[in-house]
């Protein structure tokens, strides 16, 4: 009755080792797993997944894991937004801290080998598609064209700018940037203004042998979807990842049901013809 | 069938009672919980439903998960200590249904929630049949009846003098062994059972959900949550930690998990403040459709085992059976019973 005898409520102990700032108001964590046990979860996980990080004494919130395996080190993108997150900000390195996973399924990278990907990141939701990015890099000539549309609010949430020139260098690669409201500097540069949206209809990237991965806000996945679809797109092309407020993210909780689909259990991952399918809206 | 007296039973309760951890129903204020007893003077043994069903003996409203210690910067998790075995006595058949949905909650879908398994591992449930069903009840819709033993490890009926035994399960025989049972004389009770309640099938609610029916119903809910409170198998929960205690280079957090109610304004909110299911309406269809639909797709079981507690306890008499029988009308239901 008590399965394999772990405790998936249970969090493995790791120590923050960096912390790196992203953008106004949110870090990036780096975490080494200090417990045997922890190191074996996190082995080979995979794009996608997530896990939830403790502040010890305060409590515990799922994020998109934004690392690969190889890279050794456990990385979240980490916007200070609640209590959680005040406490996670607040950490020095070398402190203690809990990860729980990794937990949820993951986008399909087998199956999209070969094809062109297009890659629409808006503020924080970039975080979970960083893995899809350096892991498409990593095995670059297994995927066809890489088009990554990346967005934020304002200049100062564009998450991971100092990785911007190795995507750009990457072959058969690109990178096309937005902010909903440029400052002084961006407009003077002459950069795109405007939703990602705009710039998808912009770049127009082709339908043909290609898939799309989005994550952002529920409204931007609504409307890039819609834009993609006119640009020739069908729902079945398109995956995303969805976000919902979640207190276990193993299927106990009842918090992320969206109908009868567990956002922990059934996802985060899903095809957008599968949203669309939903009984009850993720909007 | 076996038959145990009343005094015969008092006896083997106060016996159980100094042996191991023992829930029955006991009056707190006049009005009847399943509480933890210490003998069985402490018993009620002529009551209706209790108000709250005995799922908190095994899924407690607030209940430690997780600890951690802080000594200087070391931090440990200790191991949580092991489980008290423990009776429920008294628990009605509809309350083990309920148990079962719980069951299948935390241990029948991977990966399994481990300290409901222990809990629930450590456990022994001796019902107690009703000898009718009471105001609100409707378990005989639900695959229930006031006498059913599922779920149950022993299941007892009142009879003249005394009790039947149906002891079930292996743990159930344990427990009764050894004692001196009579064979019953006569019939066993049948007890009298009420209406039938038409419950949609399942595959038919995802069709209803749209419905104008479900904000119309919701504009008497006050979001109290006590609907969720009183029921044996609303099973969401919160989880939070807090400092249990903090000195000089010495810290302890205990990681708590809390019933939680998808009822609530708040239950969907993420830290970003999006809410998806902003409404009343949209929240208390969440409510009904997790019973009767998500909960089957999702565990197996359906979500409702027909005990009427909410029923009882809704301040706006939003009520269960009403709503069943206005969805299984054939026309879209957009008209709210008076």
């Amino acid at each position: 009755m008590t399965g394999n005898g772990h405790d998936p409520m249970r969090p493995d102990l790791g120590r923050l080792v960096g912390t790196k700032t992203l953008g106004t108001d949110i870090k990036l964590f780096q975490i080494e797993l200090t417990e045997p046990a922890g190191r074996q979860h996190f082995n080979d996980y995979q794009p996608g997944q997530f896990a939830f990080v403790s502040a010890l004494g305060v409590g515990e919130a799922p994020f998109g894991i934004t690392s690969i395996p190889s890279q050794g080190v456990l990385e979240f993108g980490i916007a200070k937004l609640g209590s959680v997150t005040d406490a996670l900000h607040s950490l020095e390195v070398g402190e203690t801290i809990g990860v729980r996973g990794p937990l949820g399924n993951w986008f399909p990278m087998d199956e999209i080998k070969r094809k062109n990907i297009i890659v629409l990141g808006g503020g924080i939701g970039g975080a979970p598609l960083r893995p899809v990015i350096n892991s498409i890099l990593e095995h670059r000539n297994e995927y066809g064209r890489l088009t990554i549309l990346w967005a934020a609010r304002n200049p100062s949430l564009l998450v991971f700018t100092d990785e911007y020139a190795k995507w750009q260098s990457a072959p058969d690669t690109e990178l096309h940037l937005t902010v909903d409201r440029g400052d002084e500097r961006w407009k003077a540069a002459g950069r795109n203004e405007g939703l990602i949206t705009q710039l998808l209809e912009k770049v127009s990237p082709s339908p043909n042998n290609a898939v799309t991965i989005t994550c952002g806000p529920p409204i931007m996945i609504h409307f890039a979807s819609l834009t993609l679809k006119k640009l020739g797109f069908s729902l079945e092309q398109m995956w995303t990842t969805l976000e919902a407020r979640m207190h276990c993210g193993i299927g106990k909780c009842g918090r992320c049901n969206m109908g009868e689909k567990l956002v922990c259990a059934d996802g985060p991952v899903f095809r957008q013809d599968r949203v669309a399918g939903f009984l009850e809206s993720f909007l | 069938m076996k038959v145990i007296t009343q005094e015969a039973l008092k006896a083997w309760l106060d016996r159980l009672a100094g042996e191991t951890a023992l829930f029955a129903p006991r009056s707190v204020d006049g009005i009847v919980l399943y509480r933890p007893v210490s003998r069985s003077g402490e018993i009620v043994f002529d009551y209706t439903r209790p108000k709250m069903s005995p799922k908190e003996a095994i899924f407690p409203s607030t209940d430690n998960i997780v600890s951690f210690e802080k000594h200087s910067q070391d931090v440990t998790l200790p191991e949580p200590a092991l489980e008290k075995q423990q009776v429920v006595f008294g628990l009605r058949p509809c309350d083990a249904h309920g148990i079962n949905v719980l069951d299948a909650v935390f241990i029948g879908r991977e990966p399994v929630d481990l300290s409901y398994a222990r809990r629930r591992e450590a456990t022994t449930l001796v019902g107690l049949s009703c000898p009718q069903m009471w105001e609100g009840c409707f378990c005989t819709s639900m695959g229930g009846a006031p006498d059913d033993p599922s779920h149950m490890d022993v299941l007892l009926t009142a009879v003249v003098g005394g009790y039947t035994v149906n002891a079930i399960t292996e743990k159930g025989k344990a427990l009764f062994a050894g004692l001196e049972l009579s064979e019953l004389t006569g019939e066993p009770p049948h007890p009298t059972v009420g209406e039938t309640v038409p419950v949609m099938p399942v595959g038919q609610w995802p069709k209803r959900f749209t419905d104008r029916y479900w904000e119309l119903l919701a504009e008497r809910c006050i979001g109290c949550r006590v609907c969720t409170y009183v029921c044996p198998t609303c099973r969401c929960f919160d989880v939070r930690d807090q400092v249990a205690e903090r000195r000089t280079n010495y810290a302890r957090y205990d990681r708590l998990r809390c019933w939680d109610a998808c009822t609530g304004p708040n239950y969907r909110v993420t830290a970003g403040g999006h809410n998806p299911r902003p409404t009343k309406g949209a929240r208390l269809r969440n409510r009904f459709f997790c019973k009767f639909y998500y909960m089957s797709q999702d565990y197996g079981p359906t979500g409702c085992v027909g005990c009427g507690r909410c029923i009882e306890a809704c301040p706006v008499n939003i009520d269960i059976v009403e709503v069943l029988h206005d969805v299984s009308k054939t026309s879209v239901a957009t008209e709210v019973t008076a």
